[in-house]
């Protein structure tokens, strides 16, 4: 087992290479002055000792390996380049926001998991009845929405016409709350962005909860615990959902890409501050080195989550359990 | 997907989709104005002369939207057509030389479902500049992964059928069984693949051009409401005629193309 959780570790640091390796060479291979690639349109108005300090830290004019041995140096002390619009390291720009966009995501994330396995579990129950129809018809209603829209059309109706909500940002400005308070005042703010994340995203989720309890429903092992006596909620929380659950896990680390993809533009629209509004900023701006910072980050919290998950298989799933254990018998 | 046995969510996704190829096709004589002309004052309220109202700089909405299906739609089909065809290849060529060239590729494969799309594309489109093309490769080039996964998975199981080891023992070489054996056995299923990769690419351009990746002299939809976000349309009472309208011919579009390629099994679809 522990050779199967080096191997997928390896994969993952593969991944992780080749993001850095991207953000590496994407400045020094498009067209344009590769100096303004790398530290931002700003790059004119830099004094002239900036842009010596510049050169001579990223190395421009020495040889690929050898920049490439320094950029990657940089990386490992956490140097992600320095934001010359902000005045500030990269790192520290993205360490402030990333607390809101984890927040944003990963409740996002974890309702819209929530709801997306009530629903399957709701469709499942009646398959193929009208119900059934009508949930799978919804689900792909929701799935074709575009995120910031929904995001939009929300505080139109429920923070400007009817102002139950606030329109931006994540916490009231002006206002020094703390405990209780404070906690009140992040969810009110946070209630229509995550709403907007959960109606979005949710579909994934129910789509495979759905087919999985379907196969699952049609087992024997299922029509042997119905004939044991077991009552329907025994049935249904002991046996089906544990054996449904590995396809969902699946795609809660899959749909993690895609919280973030929607949390960027949902973030935008509210102008919530965390990493998601930072890209909209910097793209706006053309501060290259927050992009390239924001794009890297975030990988690696994919990676982390998929690591994550990729340890808690065989605590779910005793067959992966066992094949591990049996993989490594024959090697 | 095969013809012949369409299911009513098909019939009604082809008849939407023919209906907004339509508009974007004859967008010169449906809409009232030149999109790029200002034609009235700005921040104009809905009207005889503008029925959709104007934008921050008197250009009328409804001609914006009206010609947003043109780059719209252009860029949805042809970024998926980009993607699939890359995709395609990928699987084949994956599916087909299973040795070295088959591994490293599906490492690739699975190296690109990994890395996040969103961040990768914004990164990708923000270094290329706004234009309609870069937009279209960006995408194509980010969202291959998926369709190659599939193609592969039907290469792998044509590769093992009778009529293939039949066709190489009596000497056909690579190129003509795929040519001949494997790409006809692939090619309904590509299809199905360029439906859903249409429909999450007109859904993906929509969300770069609101963030300011899309082309401002050719709008799209999602460029649209780029402008009408920067402008707080959602703020007042503009965002019915500003912000609705485009909104729900995204959600037209990429219904119609989920729609067309809807299959009664839903998972098989998707994996």
């Amino acid at each position: 087992m522990f050779r199967l959780i080096l191997a997928r570790l390896g994969q993952h640091l593969f991944v992780l290479w080749a993001a850095v390796t991207l953000n590496f060479a994407l400045p020094r291979l498009m067209p344009g002055n590769p100096l303004a690639l790398l530290a931002g349109e700003d790059v004119a108005s830099l004094t002239t000792i900036q842009r010596e300090a510049l050169m001579a830290t990223v190395g421009l004019d020495r040889p690929w390996p050898e920049q490439y041995g320094r950029y990657l140096e940089r990386l490992l002390v956490g140097d992600f380049g320095y934001s010359y619009q902000r005045n500030k390291p990269v790192i520290e720009i993205l360490l402030s926001r990333l607390p809101w966009t984890l927040l944003l995501a990963g409740t996002g994330q974890i309702l819209a998991t929530l709801v997306g396995l009530g629903l399957g579990a709701l469709a499942a129950q009646q398959a193929g009845r009208a119900g059934d129809m009508t949930l799978l018809g919804l689900a792909v209603f929701f799935e074709s929405l575009p995120a910031f829209w929904v995001g939009m059309l929300l505080i139109a109706v429920l923070a400007v016409q009817v102002p139950l909500f606030p329109t931006f940002g994540a916490v009231s400005p002006w206002e020094r709350e703390v405990g209780l308070a404070l906690a009140l005042d992040v969810a009110h703010h946070l209630a229509l962005p995550l709403l907007t994340l959960v109606m979005v995203s949710f579909s994934g989720t129910f789509l495979v909860a759905r087919s999985a309890l379907l196969t699952v429903l049609g087992e024997p092992f299922v029509v042997a615990a119905h004939a044991k006596g077991l009552s329907k909620r025994q049935v249904l929380f002991r046996h089906v959902f544990r054996n449904a659950l590995l396809p969902v896990v699946t795609v809660f680390a899959l749909n993690l890409a895609h919280a973030f993809g929607g949390a960027t533009v949902i973030e935008t629209v509210f102008s919530y501050p965390g990493i998601g509004r930072l890209i909209y900023e910097a793209v706006l701006n053309r501060d290259y080195p927050v992009l390239q910072g924001a794009f890297f980050m975030i990988t690696v919290i994919i990676i982390v989550a998929n690591i994550a998950v990729d340890a808690l298989y065989p605590w779910l799933d005793p067959r992966v359990r066992q094949a591990a254990m049996q993989a490594e018998g024959a090697a | 997907m095969r013809p012949g046995r369409l299911t009513t969510p098909n019939v009604a996704g082809l008849v939407l989709l023919a209906a907004l190829a339509l508009l974007a096709l004859a967008a010169e004589w449906v809409a009232p104005y030149d999109p790029a002309e200002r034609t009235g004052a700005p921040f104009e309220k809905p009207g005889p002369a503008h029925w959709l109202g104007t934008n921050d700089i008197g250009q009328d909405i409804l001609s914006e939207v009206i010609f947003g299906a043109r780059i719209s739609l252009q860029i949805g089909v042809l970024a998926a057509a980009l993607s699939v065809a890359l995709g395609t290849t990928v699987g084949l060529l994956a599916g087909f030389f299973r040795g070295a060239l088959g591994v490293v590729l599906m490492r690739l494969v699975d190296m690109v479902l990994v890395i996040p799309f969103a961040p990768l594309m914004i990164l990708l489109a923000a270094y290329l500049g706004q234009s309609v093309w870069n937009l279209i490769v960006v995408i194509g080039l980010v969202t291959w992964a998926r369709p190659a996964r599939v193609i592969r998975a039907q290469v792998l199981t044509l590769t093992g059928q009778e009529f293939v080891l039949a066709a190489r023992a009596l000497g056909a070489g690579p190129l003509r069984i795929i040519a001949t054996h494997i790409f006809p056995g692939i090619a309904s299923l590509a299809m199905a693949q360029f439906v859903l990769a249409a429909s999450s690419a007109i859904l993906v351009e929509a969300g770069l051009s609101f963030l300011g990746l899309g082309d401002p002299t050719q709008k799209s939809w999602g460029t649209i409401l780029f402008y009408a976000q920067a402008r707080n349309a959602f703020l007042s009472g503009a965002w019915v005629w500003w912000v609705l309208p485009p909104g729900l011919m995204i959600t037209a579009s990429v219904l119609a193309f989920a729609l067309v390629g809807h299959s009664p099994h839903p998972s098989a679809a998707r994996t």
